[in-house]
């Protein structure tokens, strides 16, 4: 039993097939672990000479060093046994289902009946490969490939729980649809993310991912927004300013379908996040908004891709950071136009405000246009809170840290007018606050 | 009480260049004094270094509030006290809006955050505490924006962004009713303005010194004065005070420009 435990427990191929011994899992995810392991084996160590890896390095990060957070079976806790900073959490947002995650045990659940009997399914993926094990089969690293990157592989071969949702055609959930990541100090976390929603049906998600102290975050997030669909997913990263954080998200637009993400980075020492959206259906419309906003000695790499695959898509991109103290950000972004993708209209801005000396923010916008008519636009900024915006604020009358946080606020905003659900605005404004009030 | 303030023999530097070479002046509450000047005569940086502007370095002389140096003092501080400046060029600041920040100013200025701290005596803050109560604020604002003739739309646009030039102005003179100065520098606030504008601001001027607030009106045209009539003129050359009057020396200018100054000036030497 002892030993078990050590193999459950250590970032190794033995730990993988003890996964899919555990969970008695399907022949295919078992081959699927095995091959991901492969992958991630014979995939080297990110290197500066990758252009995507060139400003971030993973110095004093050691995988070896965090044993893998293990899911135990599901749970039944009631709403009012939750811990006061969950239910805090899941009191912000009116929602129409919620989910509980600890080290990748669903620790609670629930979801409004009404879209139950519509036929909405929303729970953890363990259960879902149970229940609806061909949609899971079908999506399941469909958008992203074990192959993507060496995060990703290892991601593949050894997530142990994640959030499944599912929304019929023509369903209409205009209620967010809630998911709480909570991961304990020191591990290795895998939360994977499938949301699918079927045409016509609409859909808001919003995960909220905290804790991991020294621990490390590996997740992989798929979102298939199918025909004429509306999906908001908002993706709150609040983990603790301690730890490694590592995202792979794609999503796949099909026609007429409109989208938007929203990925707020706040916590984690280093983050390498790739956020890419394919326009794969005409008439598709996509959005990106992003928010951070690190001091002391953080680290935080967006990496964006908006991939235009298909004829009049729309796509837009919005991301907004403030630096404080020693932190560095990392933008770069690409606007990829495909041969034939005519009428295609892609946006892309990236916004930083420097608020200390010793903060530095990088941005490498990019486009790569292989069809004639399309209009793409990127810009980049990067300025200090200017002495002359100060004064005019200082003269009626505000000290200067008011001041100076009125102006970090009203940065933000263009961003946070976008954010699609009132609870998370809120969320988004008081952290911003906090973390104005902390220089 | 009248507050006064007095500029004395104030020479004023920026980037190591002397640009005030001596500046004497009285203002006191109820009062329009006109500073008229060619462009480049040093008007802006006198009203910047009322103001308490950091670039502006005061290498000597004095301002003085009600007998006391105010050069200590930051420009919240100065606007504290009832000094407040209405910019030339108003910069725009995007994402903040009109209202919120006009309640945080003036909650500011009427003292809501000494007060929010002395009943909490230094323990927990309450979020908002610190701030005018928001109905007595809004009641006040609207009411202010009926008397001083400004959209009711500005409270929740952004401060100056997107705003035409004339807007900026009716923006200031609103930020300046509802901070109740007891003394303004006003700079420039009748460039760029068409005639309806400039008649909409200057009863706005009109209307706050007739409820006491003094006001220095900077200004290169005698245009103006013929809506807000000061009670002194000054003609402003070269870093300094040239010339001190009633209004009559306000219409010499219009007709004879500021050469009829240089030559005046040329004379006196001579």
């Amino acid at each position: 039993m002892t030993v078990q435990t050590q193999v459950f427990n250590t970032i190794s191929g033995a730990a993988v097939q003890a996964t899919s011994e555990r969970f008695q899992e399907p022949e295919w995810l078992r081959l699927a672990r095995a091959a991901a392991w492969e992958n991630f084996e014979a995939t080297p160590w990110p290197s500066y000479k990758e252009e995507t890896w060139r400003r971030t390095r993973l110095t004093g990060f050691k995988l070896q060093q965090f044993p893998l957070a293990i899911s135990e079976a599901a749970g039944s806790t009631r709403r009012q046994d939750l811990p006061a900073e969950y239910l805090s959490t899941l009191n912000q947002i009116d929602s129409a289902g919620a989910l509980v995650f600890e080290d990748g045990r669903l620790i609670y659940a629930e979801l409004n009946s009404e879209f139950r009997d519509k036929g909405v399914v929303f729970t953890d993926l363990r259960t879902a490969l149970q229940t609806h094990d061909e949609l899971v089969r079908a999506h399941f690293s469909a958008l992203v490939p074990a192959r993507e990157n060496k995060f990703a592989a290892l991601h593949y071969a050894l997530w142990q729980n994640g959030t499944f949702l599912y929304v019929p055609k023509h369903v209409v959930v205009e209620k967010p649809f809630q998911v709480l990541v909570h991961l304990s100090a020191g591990k290795a976390a895998m939360h994977h993310t499938l949301a699918l929603a079927d045409e016509n049906s609409e859909m808001t998600l919003v995960e909220d991912f905290t804790g991991a102290v020294d621990g490390m975050s590996d997740t992989v997030a798929e979102i298939t927004p199918m025909a004429a669909s509306r999906v908001h997913y908002l993706r709150l990263q609040n983990l603790d300013n301690t730890a490694w954080n590592f995202a792979t998200m794609r999503t796949a637009a099909q026609r007429d379908s409109l989208y938007r993400q929203l990925q707020a980075s706040w916590g984690s020492r280093l983050s390498k996040v790739w956020i890419d959206l394919e326009m794969e259906g005409p008439g598709s419309h996509g959005e990106l908004l992003g928010l951070y906003f690190p001091q002391g000695r953080q680290h935080i790499d967006h990496h964006t891709n908006q991939n235009h695959k298909c004829e009049r898509a729309t796509s837009d991109l919005l991301f907004k950071g403030a630096l404080n103290d020693r932190s560095r950000s990392v933008y770069q972004g690409i606007i990829r136009v495909w041969p034939g993708a005519q009428k295609t209209d892609a946006y892309q801005k990236n916004d930083n405000l420097i608020l200390s000396a010793g903060a530095r923010a990088d941005s490498i916008p990019g486009l790569e246009i292989e069809a004639d008519d399309v209009r793409c636009t990127h810009g980049a900024t990067s300025a200090k809170v200017q002495d002359e915006y100060l004064f005019y604020l200082m003269a009626r009358g505000l000290d200067r840290k008011t001041a100076k946080r009125m102006i970090v606020q009203g940065f933000f905003q263009e961003v946070l007018n976008r954010v699609p659900v009132p609870g998370v605005r809120t969320k988004l404004e008081l952290e911003i606050a906090r973390r104005v009030g902390l220089e | 009480m009248t507050d006064i303030l007095e500029v004395t023999d104030l020479h004023v530097a920026v980037e190591g260049t002397e640009i005030l070479k001596g500046v004497d002046l009285t203002l006191q509450q109820g009062e329009v004094h006109a500073l008229m000047g060619p462009n480049g005569s040093g008007k802006s940086t006198m009203s910047y270094a009322i103001a308490g502007h950091p670039h502006y370095e005061v290498t000597s002389g004095d301002i003085l509030w009600n007998g006391e140096s105010i050069l200590g003092l930051d420009a919240d501080e100065r606007a504290k006290l009832g000094i407040f400046l209405a910019f030339q060029y108003p910069v725009a600041i995007p994402g903040v809006s009109f209202a919120n920040f006009l309640r945080a100013a003036v909650s500011s200025v009427r003292g809501y955050k000494e007060r929010a701290r002395a009943e909490a005596g230094g323990g927990n803050k309450v979020i908002g505490s610190e701030l005018m109560p928001m109905r007595e604020f809004r009641q006040e604002l609207l009411a202010k924006m009926d008397r001083f003739d400004v959209d009711r739309t500005f409270a929740r646009r952004y401060l100056n962004d997107g705003f035409s030039g004339g807007e900026k102005k009716r923006g200031e003179v609103l930020q300046m009713a509802m901070l109740e100065p007891k003394i303004a520098i006003l700079d420039e606030s009748d460039s760029g303005l068409d005639i309806d504008a400039l008649r909409i601001v200057s009863e706005g001027i009109n209307k706050l010194v007739a409820d006491g607030m003094g006001a220095l009106l900077i200004t290169h045209y005698q245009r103006i004065l013929n809506y807000v009539k000061p009670d002194k003129v000054s003609v402003f050359y070269q870093g300094r005070i040239v010339k001190t009057g009633g209004p009559e020396i306000a219409h010499m200018l219009d007709e004879r420009g500021y050469a009829w100054v240089e030559e005046e000036l040329a004379q006196a030497l001579a």
